[in-house]
């Protein structure tokens, strides 16, 4: 099974991904091919609310399908700082589009997501796959 | 010719025990000794025995004394066993009521593809349980004019335990209080201080003046840490509510959830919970469906949209099938104990599916106009009754000045004990509050023994 | 091989469906004249008006599209779907059944005497000392056990301390969610290779903060945990209690009991072990047992005979209330009535021919059947194909599939329980239901069922955009 794997961004062991967006210190945060694929059709996603803060590894969201419910984690701290309504609204963008018009939230964060030890690259990420 | 039946003495005994003609072994199990053999050779074992698996300190062996018996010595002896139920006239209430159930209701009910099925986990199997509750949940939809109704919950006490965990998990309010009346039923309040007991939840009470909701009285009882007020309509004292619309707004601009207890029949009359700002409706919906029977029920439970995430137990929802065609499913199930397990909303399972069905029956037996004509009843008959009450001496009824609903309380001079033992003596049967005080239940049910009931008041207060 | 084309009822004018009633004929009405003033009441209700004919027509059509035990074998896994003895309805419809829970105890003494009979035949059957029949189902059963052992421990002044549940992966969901509604955290427990309790990672994880262990014996696999005896005194030395689910009590009647095994207290299912019917959904019941020395914390109230007269009474420290009433007491009358009814022999009997029937069953299907040896139900697995899928190509050989994807220590799991009530020859058709499915091609089980009311229904467009009434289908 090949999944689509972007190298434009970071990812966790848990299966969510980071991207650096235009703005300064502000990330936007998916999950990825695999795990939508693992899920199986989305029916349900529950975000945060703007402006809540967390730590990293802390769950911040739920998708769910027909018979699972799934926490997703974030990977690096931060507040949160847009919820991507779109997704409430539609969850099935999490299907068709995981990594772009299914991402979930933005966070600003203090941290670099290149000195985050615990974030793989695309390569590695595939390898953990 | 007379010869041809000889007497034979042993076939004469009778035998009048209840253990008669009981069978060896269950009469529920098909298998002849044949098919015992084949079975066990296609297993390979020998005896029936050998497939326990049951180490020897734990055994036992199966004598715990009790007495098979026939069917007709089973239904017998029970039969005789709830004769010993007195033979009174009930003008009971307090939230269990009793109203004529038609006979379609057991006609159809009992319908064995309906009682004899399980929770419709396979859907396409089990369309016809599940339009039943798609049109239970539209039926309570409609009389709590709430957005979404659940498919019940076991009574009315434990649909209150359900609301005020609802309300802990929906609302960001500081505090963990859950608002009731004074007047709520003690055993009502025993089961919701049981569900409120894991989350941590405190109950509090506050006053009420002529058994209804002082606004005044709620406003200064009310707090941040207020998560939930319960006001009933009408009130298990049998009063109806008048300060609904207050109520509501004062709690329309808080952290505070507005919970009403009601029943499906008072719903098609009374005022319409989502107009006086209601956010959930409990209560029971066995007024329709069942007569009492020992205060098993169903509890209903509606609520606003914005909380269907956090709805406890199950809902039915409309699909279409591979055909295209409309059907109907279980749906988000994600909120349920068995795929959410722990974080679950509830750990209801077992509901009351079969009474929901009686309950949907029964509704459309009566129809709108027939429960509203029924619910109008239920505001005069007990007017009526409390007025003719009053005018014996020593009694004093209605003893709150309000509107009533089936059942009103009345101050006797004398020791209510007393007056309630006597009455029931001669055949009737009222609730006893406190001292000085007894409730009287009447309904289309009872009120044809409303004037012997008068006649034996007048008798024992004299 | 059996074959069953259920019934379907629909129009061409309603998206083919039976239309709801509603949809036949919605009528608002606005009460006039009322007794009470016009800002107590309501402005109106629309609801369906229908003659009587009518409605009888619309619910039997409505009974033609579903399946029961009636109909066919039902052999879901842990829901023991056995025969519903009929006559038990004629008891539980009669005048005299039917009375008022505010009865004082000496007009209801019937009622009464029937609960203290069934409190005592539950506790010799469950080996316990005392039971309640108040909770209204084996969920409320499972709460009900967990707060009479969060009593327990309060009383001992070790309830702060106590704040662990451990419960084994496999169990029931409702063992999670109960423990969770009570307060307490859950520890899950992994099972061995065998399928069965861990003792090791048991020993790892009782302690201090151990408020009781939850179990169901046989377990979800249908395997007698062997090693009870250790797990009990594991459990009690820790300072922990021991929980019965109750749910697969079908397999051990007569043959041993919880009491016996060290369990403190327990749930029975009523609708399972004493065939009650499920109704669709409920009503179950679920009564708790107890050991000598928690009776006090027992729910108010207790039923108590006293020379000849039945009383009602609060134990001493009782946890309060799980029940606005006593329970399901038609539910309870039907127990009463079928455990009187078996006596000794049939419930030695039943148990017998559940365990008998089940690993019959597993000899005569083509699947994969991992562990052993079963009791009354064992979980097939489905192997390449999805357990669910599998299911869907059962229904059109007149049966009902078992329970699909649980436990998940069995690949696309089919939890299979036929119960003692299947004759040899209906197991045989059941075999030839799943043989016939295992054979299959993908395609064939992909376009099935084909001949129930419904064909496959979209599940994801229903939890998507969630339509729970008649009037949310015209938004």
């Amino acid at each position: 099974m090949d999944y689509e794997i972007p190298t434009d961004r970071r990812y966790a062991e848990s299966h969510e991904w980071v991207l650096a967006t235009d703005e300064e210190g502000v990330l936007r945060v998916g999950i990825t091919d695999f795990a939508q694929d693992e899920l199986g059709d989305i029916v349900f996603a529950e975000l945060p609310r703007e402006g809540e803060t967390f730590d990293r590894g802390d769950q911040f969201a739920v998708v769910e399908s027909i018979k699972a419910v799934s926490d997703i984690y974030l990977p690096v701290s931060g507040t949160i700082e847009a919820v991507n309504d779109a997704v409430t609204d539609r969850p099935e963008l999490i299907n068709e589009d995981p990594h772009g018009d299914g991402w979930l939230v933005e966070i600003s964060t203090d941290e670099d997501v290149e000195d985050v030890d615990s974030l793989l690259t695309a390569a590695e990420y595939e390898d953990q796959i | 010719m007379n010869q041809t039946h000889p007497t034979r003495e042993t076939d004469l005994s009778f035998d009048e025990s209840d253990a008669a003609q009981a069978e060896s072994g269950s009469p529920f199990t098909p298998h002849d000794a044949e098919d015992v053999t084949e079975m066990l050779a296609a297993i390979g074992a020998d005896d029936v025995e050998e497939l326990f698996d049951v180490p020897e300190p734990v055994r036992y062996d199966g004598s715990f004394g009790i007495e098979g018996r026939s069917e007709r010595a089973v239904r017998r002896r029970l039969d005789r066993t709830l004769d010993a139920n007195a033979d009174v006239v009930e003008f009971l209430g307090r939230g269990h009521y009793s109203h004529y159930v038609p006979s379609v209701v057991d006609s159809l009910s009992l319908r064995s593809e309906f009682i004899t099925s399980y929770t419709q986990y396979q859907p396409e199997v089990s369309q016809g349980f599940l339009q039943v509750l798609f049109e239970f949940q539209s039926l309570v939809t409609e009389l709590t004019g709430m957005d979404v109704a659940n498919c019940s919950m076991y009574d009315a006490a434990t649909a209150l335990g359900e609301a005020a965990t609802l309300a802990d998990r929906v609302r960001a309010a500081d505090g963990s209080t859950i608002l009731v009346p004074d007047y709520l039923r003690a055993e009502r309040r025993a089961v919701l201080e049981n569900y409120a007991d894991g989350p941590g939840l405190e109950i509090r009470e506050f006053p009420t003046a002529n058994g209804m909701v002082d606004p005044d009285a709620l406003e200064s009882a009310l707090g941040e840490d207020v998560l939930l007020v319960y006001v009933e309509n009408p009130t298990t004292d049998g009063v109806i509510e008048e300060h609904l619309d207050e109520i509501g707004s004062i709690l329309e601009d808080r952290e505070t959830l507005f919970c009403l207890g009601s029943d499906l029949l008072a719903l098609s009359l009374l005022q319409n919970p989502a107009d006086v700002g209601a956010d959930v409706v409990v209560g029971n919906a066995g007024v329709l469906g069942l007569p009492n029977v020992y205060g098993m029920g169903i509890g209903l439970f509606a609520c606003r949209e914005e909380f269907l995430r956090q709805v406890p137990g199950r809902l039915v929802g409309a699909s279409e099938d591979a055909d295209g065609d409309r059907t109907y499913t279980l749906t988000l199930q994600t909120r349920e104990q068995h795929i959410r397990r722990e974080r679950a909303t509830s750990n209801i399972c077992s509901n009351q599916a079969w009474v929901a069905l009686r309950t949907a029956i029964h509704a459309a037996y009566l129809g709108p106009e027939g429960l509203t004509a029924l619910a109008d009843r239920c505001t005069r008959l007990p007017a009526r009754l409390a007025a003719e009450l009053d005018a014996i001496p020593g009694v004093s009824a209605p003893a709150n000045d309000a509107y009533h609903f089936r059942e009103f309380t009345a101050e006797i001079d004398g020791d209510a004990e007393a007056v309630v033992s006597e009455l029931a003596d001669r055949g009737f049967a009222v609730h006893r509050r406190g001292d000085d005080a007894i409730q009287v239940c009447v309904t289309e049910t009872n009120e044809e023994h409303a004037a012997e009931l008068l006649e034996t008041v007048r008798e024992v207060m004299a | 091989m059996q074959r069953h084309r259920q019934a379907k009822w629909d129009e061409t004018e309603s998206d083919g469906h039976e239309p709801l009633l509603a949809e036949k004929d919605l009528t608002r009405h606005e009460p006039s004249d009322t007794y009470l003033p016009d800002d107590l009441t309501r402005d109106g209700v629309e609801l369906p008006s229908i003659s009587e004919p009518e409605l009888v027509r619309h619910y039997t059509r409505l009974s033609q599209m579903n399946y029961g035990i009636d109909s066919g074998p039902y052999p879901l896994g842990s829901c023991t779907m056995k025969y519903n003895p009929k006559f038990t309805e004629d008891i539980a419809g009669q005048p005299a059944a039917a009375v008022h829970p505010d009865r004082d105890p000496e007009l209801a003494q019937g009622t009464l005497q029937v609960y203290h009979e069934l409190q005592d035949y539950l506790s010799r059957i469950g080996g316990m000392s005392a039971v309640t029949l108040q909770p209204p189902a084996g969920a409320a059963g499972e709460l009900t056990g967990i707060l009479v052992a969060k009593a327990y421990h309060e009383h001992n002044d070790e309830g702060d301390q106590r704040e662990e549940i451990l419960v084994p992966a496999s169990a029931h969901g409702t063992n999670f969610a109960s423990a969770a509604m009570a307060g307490y955290d859950i520890v899950e427990l992994p099972a061995d290779d065998d399928g069965r309790v861990d003792l090791d990672a048991l020993s790892e994880a009782v302690g201090d903060s151990t408020a009781a262990l939850m179990l169901t014996n046989p377990n979800t696999l249908g395997l007698f945990e062997r090693d009870i005896e250790e797990i009990a005194t594991i459990v009690h030395d820790a300072g922990g209690l021991l929980y019965y689910d109750g749910a697969n009590l079908n397999a051990l009647l007569g043959r041993a009991r919880p009491g016996d095994m060290g369990f403190d207290v327990m749930h029975f299912n009523v609708h399972k072990t004493f065939a009650t019917p499920h109704g669709g959904g409920g009503p179950g019941a679920g009564p708790i047992g107890v050991r000598e020395g928690l009776e006090k914390f027992l729910p108010s109230p207790q039923v108590r005979v006293d020379g000849d007269e039945y009383t009602l009474v609060e134990p001493a420290e009782s946890i309060g209330k799980v029940h606005g009433s006593m329970g399901n007491w038609l539910v309870l009358l039907k127990t009463h009535a079928y455990i009187s009814r078996l006596g000794d022999e049939g419930l030695v009997d039943t148990s017998a021919k559940a365990v008998l029937n089940a690993n019959y069953l597993a000899e005569r299907i083509d699947l994969e059947v991992p562990f052993g040896p079963f009791h009354h139900e064992f979980v097939a697995s489905a192997g390449e194909t999805d357990a669910a899928d599998f299911a869907k190509a059962m229904l059109d050989n007149g049966v009902h599939p078992p329970t699909t994807k649980w436990p998940e220590i069995v690949d696309e799991a089919l939890m299979t329980e036929p119960t003692e009530a299947e004759s040899k020859r209906s197991l045989e058709r059941l075999a030839a239901a799943f043989n016939a499915v295992s054979e299959a091609d993908d395609d064939a089980i992909a376009a099935a069922p084909r001949m129930t009311a419904a064909k496959r229904i979209d599940q994801t467009t229903a939890a998507r955009d969630p339509k729970l009434s008649w009037q949310q289908l015209s938004d």
